[in-house]
């Protein structure tokens, strides 16, 4: 028992230690790579490289007045940030960095929470990213906090029918929704070179969730939550100090944890990548896991710089077209591309 | 087990949260400045509430969004169970059925212009 909850509590270390590690990088790649793409430096002056900047915006951010507004709501108002943060946070619980293993006879299962359901699970709970949101908005009592948080929740749950329909395809294609067994069935190569990877039998379905995760993560082009022309900065306007950077924190985490999902179904989850499977995994039982862990990071590291690479690159959309994107045309393409998949399946079995 | 190792995972998320949140309570400064408390309206005195009418369309979306939400969740347990069905043909013929009468209704929805935003 004592010794469950030791795995238990160390398992949550390392989950939680990863993305939250990793947050100061992705925020310096992130500025970097913004200078980067508009041919000036970014920040280069704080360390080598500049790469203690986003420590010295967390102390400062730290050691910032905490405003209290008069006018808000202060249970809902305190309450918005943790939530948003750990309800980003909770998705990451079931996500396996390698497949369970077997050391001294023991089978280790990599994910903190292990269920036959955990890929429901990460999307119901990454769904509840919008409640944070709107109860930042709510709670802080101001036109424009109200009308960002209407718009995001707007957004994210229109993107979502979508986003929902290409997992149903993806479910039906797998037939099983065991990560692990999503991970198995993308291992291998097609004629030999080409990896067994979701996204070749799937690319209308990919297309669908990689909008998706952008829209339901609040960045570029679907960052109509802080129209900065529109509504200054949207749902936490009313924040200040290292509340407002957990709203940041949150996006962020939201984000890595939205790129694993897209991962497992689409680019082979935890499945080595190609080149780093001639290694031999014989010689210890650690090194498969240690080589699946490291495909599967350094793939969430592709994403997370898509992310970056599409936000200073294309420009905002405006409201009206963003929910004509989402509901007339990305729904119906979702549906068609569903029935096909199932009518395709259906007569090839026959 | 599983689940006494979910709720240890919330719990430590969430006492991240917190203490992160109210770090800058003890370490940052202390200003007493009512103006400062307002609601930021741009320097401007602000008129009305925050809780005033807003456009219909918003409503409307969340309305429709549970409706074929809630129909596209019933479609995940099908998917799961069409591989060990023993008559694929009726899970088709069942699938087809309720793809058709989500599309009546998401043709009806589009008719309406309850989704048309831009006016």
């Amino acid at each position: 028992m004592l010794e469950g909850i030791l795995e238990i509590l160390i398992k949550t270390v390392v989950i939680l230690g990863i993305p939250l590690g990793a947050l100061p990088i992705i925020i310096h790649v992130e500025r970097r790579g913004a200078g980067f793409i508009q041919r000036r430096l970014g920040p280069n002056r704080v360390g080598p490289f500049g790469l203690l900047q986003p420590l010295a915006d967390v102390a400062k951010f730290m050691f910032k007045e905490e405003v209290h507004p008069s006018h808000v709501r202060p249970f809902f108002y305190t309450a918005a940030p943790v939530i948003a943060l750990t309800v980003a946070l909770l998705p990451l619980a079931c996500i396996p960095l390698a497949a369970p293993f077997d050391v001294f006879g023991t089978t280790y299962f990599p994910e903190v929470f292990r269920s036959d359901m955990g890929i429901f699970f990460a999307f119901a709970v990454s769904a509840l990213g919008s409640y944070g949101i709107l109860l930042a908005g709510w709670a802080s009592n101001s036109k424009f906090t109200m009308l960002g948080a209407l718009r995001a929740c707007a957004q994210m749950v229109s993107y979502e029918l979508s986003l929902s329909t290409a997992i149903v395809a993806m479910i039906f294609v797998f037939g099983t929704n065991d990560i692990h067994q999503i991970a198995a069935a993308q291992t291998g190569y097609w004629f030999g070179f080409l990896p067994k990877w979701g996204v070749f039998m799937q690319p209308l379905a990919a297309m669908l969730f990689l909008v998706g995760i952008f829209a339901e993560s609040n960045r570029l082009p679907f960052d109509l939550a802080e129209g900065e022309s529109e509504i200054v900065a949207g749902y936490h306007l009313e924040y200040s100090s290292m509340k407002f950077a957990i709203f940041f924190m949150a996006e962020y985490v939201h984000m890595i944890a939205l790129s694993a999902l897209f991962i497992i179904f689409f680019f082979g989850g935890y499945s080595v990548l190609p080149g780093l499977d001639l290694i031999s995994t014989d010689s210890s039982p650690f090194v498969l896991p240690v080589l699946q862990a490291v495909s599967f990071i350094t793939k969430i590291a592709v994403m997370i710089w898509i992310f970056v690479w599409v936000r200073w690159t294309l420009p905002r959309f405006r409201y009206d077209q963003l929910m004509d994107l989402g509901w007339r045309r990305l729904l119906p393409l979702g549906i068609v591309n569903l029935i096909a998949t199932v009518l395709f399946v259906y007569f090839r079995n026959q | 087990m599983e689940f006494l190792s979910f709720i240890i995972f919330l719990i430590i998320a969430t006492a991240l949260g917190l203490v992160l949140m109210f770090i800058s309570n003890f370490l940052g400064k202390k200003v007493k400045i009512t103006r400062k408390n307002d609601i930021y309206e741009s320097g401007v005195n602000p008129v009305g509430s925050a809780t005033r009418q807003y456009d219909i369309k918003f409503y409307l979306t969340a309305i429709l969004f549970l409706l074929f939400d809630v129909e596209i969740v019933f479609l995940l347990p099908w998917a799961l169970n069409y591989h060990n069905a023993a008559n694929t043909g009726f899970m088709v013929a069942g699938f087809v059925f309720f793809m058709v009468v989500l599309l009546v209704g998401y043709i009806f929805v589009i008719n309406s212009k309850a989704l048309k935003w831009e006016e």
